[in-house]
């Protein structure tokens, strides 16, 4: 399968699972692969319709929807997180992101699930 | 500096320039806040070299004319505020809305922002950044706290200063387009006598045509509303490609590097450190390096605007050292002198591949390309 049948396989798929479990039509309205100069890499998932309170109420089920559909496309699922839009409870993107050693200093100074007001995160594999 | 600098000591006491009986602290340094609690602790666990911290309010009210990732609301600020406090750490609100588009002079608009200034008045927070003269001298008349002139009131001369001061102004940020002009820094510190703060490290262009018209969109972004629905940050967009195709203009924005700092302090000991929507690794990086006075990594790490940069551009900041020279006696007219030009050339490397096999060649080699 080439990789952008991966990618809408996955999105359709991830797309269905948060719809069933959440009883909302929520939109995933893009899944993209990035490569950044860094040397991070990943998967950004834009979403509508998902907000933080389904996050933090099904966060085990979405956190594990997220593992399978990002395993699925042979990424490392070590760093899982939501963007949300500041101010409010919108979740703007779901993300999973392989963390160069600059960006994992950025994100794992901290200690909380919110190292900044518009990141939440779902899971972060610390390193030794 | 190592990473263990990145991670700065703990903080263990009181701030500083408060516990000195003299008060013989070099400088105060005035920090960004990325607006929540959990960053606040971090932040301030992480350094005792931060005199205040500065955030954004909720952008119901005014807003800010920059970016900007939280909107705390008022019992949020006042715990952060009472937190900063414990701590010796003095609390600055950011409303620098450059464009309110005449709400504020509406009786509905004054009414609000009356009601959140008192309100935050009560909270007991020390100063209030505003840009709009406006707010300036409701400010001044109305309420203790100190009003602090925004950069986004672009002071940039000895007459616009005075002004400022007879609206009521406590402290003026001065406009970093003047932060290598020191005819005229030292003619706005001869001119007026309140306090006088210099933010280091904003690294817009100089002479930036966008200036006015980015911050007057991100105030309408950031502010009460309606907000645009926008495309793209055209004004973004657009400073990262001028810097990319002509990267003399990242040695030619305003910035002041932290070993230049000591050029400054017969103008202020107060610096601003810009980068409230980074996260506190990054900030703390840039306290201690102003702390310190002293730099040795990429000049990059440290400038706030043009971070999205960081992994294209590697400037050696210590090969830098006396450049301050040329600038403190730069008529500014660069097609005659291009000393800028030929510095860019010789410090800036690009950045090629990524992760670890990234690779740094001259930007020399690659060429004359404005």
């Amino acid at each position: 399968m080439s990789m952008t049948q991966e990618l809408l396989k996955a999105r359709t798929s991830l797309e269905n699972n948060l719809r069933e479990l959440l009883g909302v039509p929520v939109f995933l309205i893009e899944m993209d692969a990035f490569a950044l100069p860094c040397g991070c890499g990943g998967v950004t998932i834009n979403t509508r319709g998902l907000q933080l309170d389904d996050l933090e109420v099904f966060e085990e089920h979405i956190l594990k929807y997220l593992t399978d559909t990002v395993t699925s496309l042979d990424i490392e699922p070590s760093f899982l997180f939501a963007r949300l839009i500041p101010g409010t409870s919108e979740i703007a993107s779901i993300n999973a992101r392989v963390l160069c050693n600059s960006c994992y200093m950025d994100f794992g100074r901290g200690s909380g699930k919110q190292p900044r007001p518009d990141i939440y995160i779902m899971r972060f594999d610390r390193r030794e | 500096m190592g990473f263990n600098n990145y991670f700065g000591p703990g903080r263990t006491n009181q701030n500083p320039y408060l516990k000195s009986p003299d008060n013989k602290v070099p400088m105060k340094l005035y920090v960004p806040h990325i607006g929540h609690f959990e960053g606040l602790e971090e932040l301030l666990a992480g350094s005792d070299n931060i005199y205040a911290v500065y955030m954004a309010g909720s952008p119901e009210y005014v807003g800010t004319g920059r970016t900007n990732l939280s909107a705390p609301k008022l019992e949020e600020i006042a715990q952060q505020t009472e937190y900063a406090h414990s701590k010796g750490v003095k609390m600055e609100i950011v409303l620098n809305s450059s464009c309110m588009g005449g709400q504020h002079l509406t009786p509905e608009g004054y009414r609000a922002i009356d009601w959140y200034f008192d309100k935050l008045n009560s909270i007991g927070i020390d100063s209030i950044t505003v840009a709009d003269p406006y707010l300036v001298e409701m400010l001044a008349k109305d309420y203790d706290m100190d009003v602090v002139v925004s950069v986004l009131s672009f002071v940039d001369t000895p007459q616009k200063a005075e002004f400022y001061e007879q609206l009521g102004a406590t402290t003026i940020v001065v406009d970093p387009a003047v932060n290598r002009h020191f005819d005229k820094l030292e003619a706005i510190r001869d001119t007026v006598s309140c306090k006088l703060k210099l933010l280091v490290n904003e690294a817009c262009l100089y002479q930036c045509p966008f200036r006015y018209a980015h911050f007057n969109f991100f105030s309408h972004a950031n502010g009460p509303g309606p907000k645009p629905n926008v495309l793209d940050d055209y004004y973004y967009y657009k400073c990262l490609s001028l810097r990319i195709k002509d990267p003399q203009q990242i040695i030619k924005s305003p910035w002041i590097r932290p070993e230049d700092l000591k050029e400054y302090k017969h103008i202020t000991d107060t610096f601003k450190i810009g980068g409230r929507t980074h996260f506190v690794n990054w900030i703390l990086n840039n306290v201690e390096a102003y702390a310190n006075e002293r730099y040795d990594g990429n000049l990059m790490d440290l400038l706030d605007s043009i971070k999205d940069l960081k992994d294209t551009f590697y400037i050696p900041n210590r090969e830098l050292d006396g450049a301050i020279e040329q600038w403190k006696k730069c008529d500014k007219v660069c097609h005659k002198c291009g000393y800028c030009k030929r510095l860019a050339e010789k410090v800036i490397y690009t950045y090629s591949g990524s992760g670890e096999e990234i690779r740094k060649i001259p930007l020399g080699s690659i060429g004359d390309r404005t």
